[in-house]
């Protein structure tokens, strides 16, 4: 949460077109946005924000949204973790339960579904449960 | 012409043939023809002799086309229309010999060095002339009956007549001095017609030419090529064409045996071959141009249903703007201040400002998107192409970009690609066949890379994929080194062979580096590799520029 009582989320892509396309599907959302379009650059600003949830790309170059996830989450363990692919086939289930990430929405994502996923993980990461 | 054979009935098929170019002089005469009439009496064996003459030069070409003739008399009588029948009939399979009216060892010598078998002074009855016919048939036969051939000569014209390669003999000139049957075939002429046609003029490439040109100038062991030669009847044939060197007594250059085959069907399957690994290698992209799809289709999908969205907020601005119109026409004051109210506060909640700006960017960024739907699309339909059967002057740097487009997005999570592209002359090539050579390397590259960074343990590691290219020693390097696993020492002489792979079954063919060989050797280039175990590995291919070549001096 920041200051204002607003969940903070962190998007994830190397590509800015789907930042820009996330931060106007979300922008009536009620959260306080970051984007970062790298996996470096999410761990900086992992680093500096209290985040609740992180919703990640996972083809990335320089590392996958995976390996990002399991960074983040030794820094943010009570940040809500989502991976977002177009390309599903690619992650081990194996490592999706051992990271505790709640979801892979896959790409084009469907509005309805992200803003309900995004939603449901903020909840829950704000209820304090860890995952 | 007749082709009467003189006084001896049925021709036996399998008699000895003479074809006797003598002036006609009238029944009467004395001619050669009548003396050649009786030599079967001395050699029964070969069956009845068939005797044909022609009076002059077209007339014997006539008969040299239609007739396998074993011998051909040629009367000096004829004048220089002999000495034109002698050099056009030389180098078939038929045996020259040229009657002398007039005793002359120098003429005799010129006869000889001109390609006759035999010169042979008239006397009173010809005796001397039959005597060397029967000769000479003897000769010829022996050779035809193949195994039999009694020199070194005759097993030559053996060889020569039944070799499956095309072989042909120019002289200093470039002109045709001799063709052997495949020759004939694959150029569509005859010997009597290809006799002293520049081998040239059948050359349909550049490539062809300068091959031709550099063995002309006395260049020994230039490497074989593909090329087309152009018939007389304006199809093309495609040949691997090799042209050696003839040197004179005097050490200098004094003309080049070409040798070539018919590519025709090993064109037709190599280019099956070639189109099958082409889609092939699509398939094993497939994912990754789905991928590199899929993300500007996700945004454009994402922001055709904001968009949706914000034309929501705009009509509920325009329905409060028309509740304020009518007001004002109404000239109501209190229900245009209300209305006029209603609507800024709502204009206010939308953020109707921010709507129209990001309405606008969501178009552009959507539009993009689609751009680049539009090149992936054209890139893998561009890739997916099959050459014209020409060869056509390409940008090297374009062709290594587009496919490396076509790669990167199966790459781009674990490799840098790093583009050192100089400028660089168009090159005559094939481009799709380039492409595939480009794709090839550029896969092992990938995978290379994929296989250095799953050894590591450490999350993060990517690899580099370098691609250079340069203007080099008339010709043009591209190199494309990955920072891979490198090829195994007693791996790196055996990459070239086919069916050679270390990847696992069903992964590769083993058939990628040896095809890509193939292809820049058929180009005229070399392919070089260079890897360090553990290291990595840089591909070198050299194409020459031989458009450049042709204008200056082949040495």
């Amino acid at each position: 949460m920041n200051e204002a009582g607003r969940p903070v989320v962190l998007v994830v892509d190397d590509e800015p077109r789907i930042l820009s396309a996330l931060m106007r599907a979300l922008r009536r959302e009620g959260y306080e946005l970051l984007t970062a379009e790298s996996p470096h650059e999410a761990l900086r600003v992992a680093e500096e924000h209290a985040i609740d949830c992180v919703l990640s790309d996972h083809r990335m170059p320089g590392m996958t949204g995976l390996e990002l996830l399991e960074r983040i989450a030794a820094r943010r363990p009570n940040a809500a973790r989502l991976l977002f692919t177009g390309w599903n086939t690619e992650i081990p289930v194996s490592e999706l339960t051992r990271l505790g990430v709640r979801r892979v929405l896959s790409k084009p994502w469907k509005d309805a579904e992200l803003k309900q996923e995004l939603r449901a993980a903020v909840s829950d990461a704000g209820a304090g449960h860890p995952s | 012409m007749t082709s009467d054979s003189v006084g001896w009935g049925k021709v036996g098929a399998a008699g000895p043939r003479i074809l006797v170019a003598e002036l006609d002089l009238g029944p009467r005469a004395f001619a050669p023809s009548i003396a050649l009439g009786v030599i079967s009496i001395g050699m029964p064996s070969y069956g009845r002799v068939t005797v044909e003459t022609a009076a002059s030069l077209s007339q014997c070409i006539d008969c040299a086309r239609r007739v396998d003739y074993d011998l051909v008399v040629v009367d000096e009588s004829l004048g220089a229309e002999a000495e034109e029948i002698v050099a056009r009939l030389r180098s078939g399979a038929a045996s020259l010999v040229v009657l002398q009216r007039t005793p002359s060892d120098a003429a005799a010598l010129a006869w000889f060095r001109r390609g006759a078998a035999e010169v042979v002074l008239a006397d009173r009855d010809l005796a001397a002339l039959r005597h060397a016919a029967r000769e000479q048939i003897e000769r010829v036969r022996a050779a035809r009956a193949g195994g039999a051939s009694r020199d070194g000569v005759s097993a030559a014209d053996g060889i020569l007549r039944h070799l499956g390669s095309a072989v042909v003999l120019v002289d200093a000139a470039g002109e045709i001095t001799f063709a052997n049957p495949a020759a004939e075939q694959i150029l569509g002429s005859s010997m009597i017609d290809l006799h002293g046609k520049p081998l040239r003029a059948f050359l349909a490439e550049q490539v062809g030419e300068i091959q031709l040109a550099s063995a002309l100038a006395g260049v020994e062991a230039t490497p074989g090529i593909e090329t087309r030669v152009r018939r007389g009847d304006g199809s093309f044939v495609p040949i691997a064409l090799s042209c050696g060197p003839v040197f004179g007594t005097d050490g200098r250059p004094g003309g080049v045996v070409a040798a070539f085959r018919d590519l025709s069907d090993a064109q037709e399957w190599r280019a099956h071959v070639l189109q099958t690994e082409k889609m092939a290698s699509i398939g094993q992209l497939a994912a990754g141009v789905a991928h590199e799809i899929n993300n500007p289709m996700g945004f454009i999908h994402a922001n055709l249903f904001q968009m949706t969205e914000y034309v929501a907020d705009l009509r509920q601005i325009w329905n409060r703007a028309e509740v304020l119109l009518k007001a004002i026409d109404a000239e109501d004051p209190d229900t245009v201040r209300a209305a006029g109210a209603d609507l800024s506060e709502v204009a206010a909640e939308l953020d109707v400002g921010f709507v129209l700006q990001d309405l606008a960017k969501a178009i552009r960024e959507s539009q993009e998107g689609s751009e680049r739907i539009r090149h992936i699309v054209q890139d893998l339909r561009d890739f997916s192409h099959q050459d014209t059967g020409e060869r056509v002057l390409a940008d090297l740097n374009q062709c290594l970009d587009s496919t490396a487009n076509i790669v990167w997005p199966m790459m781009k999570h674990i490799v840098v690609l790093s583009k050192n592209y100089g400028d660089l002359p168009p090159v005559p090539c094939y481009p799709m066949q380039i492409k595939q050579v480009f794709m090839n390397l550029l896969v092992n590259a990938y995978q290379a890379i994929e296989e250095a960074v799953a050894k590591r343990a450490h999350p993060g590691a990517i690899g580099t994929v370098t691609l250079t290219t340069s203007a080099h020693d008339g010709g043009v390097l591209v190199e494309i080194a990955d920072t891979g696993t490198g090829i195994a020492p007693d791996h790196v002489d055996r990459i070239f062979d086919p069916f050679f792979t270390t990847k696992k079954v069903g992964a590769g063919t083993g058939l990628g580096l040896s095809t890509s060989f193939n292809i820049i050797r058929k180009h005229g280039g070399t392919m070089r590799v260079e890897s360090a175990l553990g290291r990595g590995t840089a591909f070198r291919i050299h194409l020459p520029l031989l458009g450049e070549e042709i204008g200056s001096e082949p040495r």
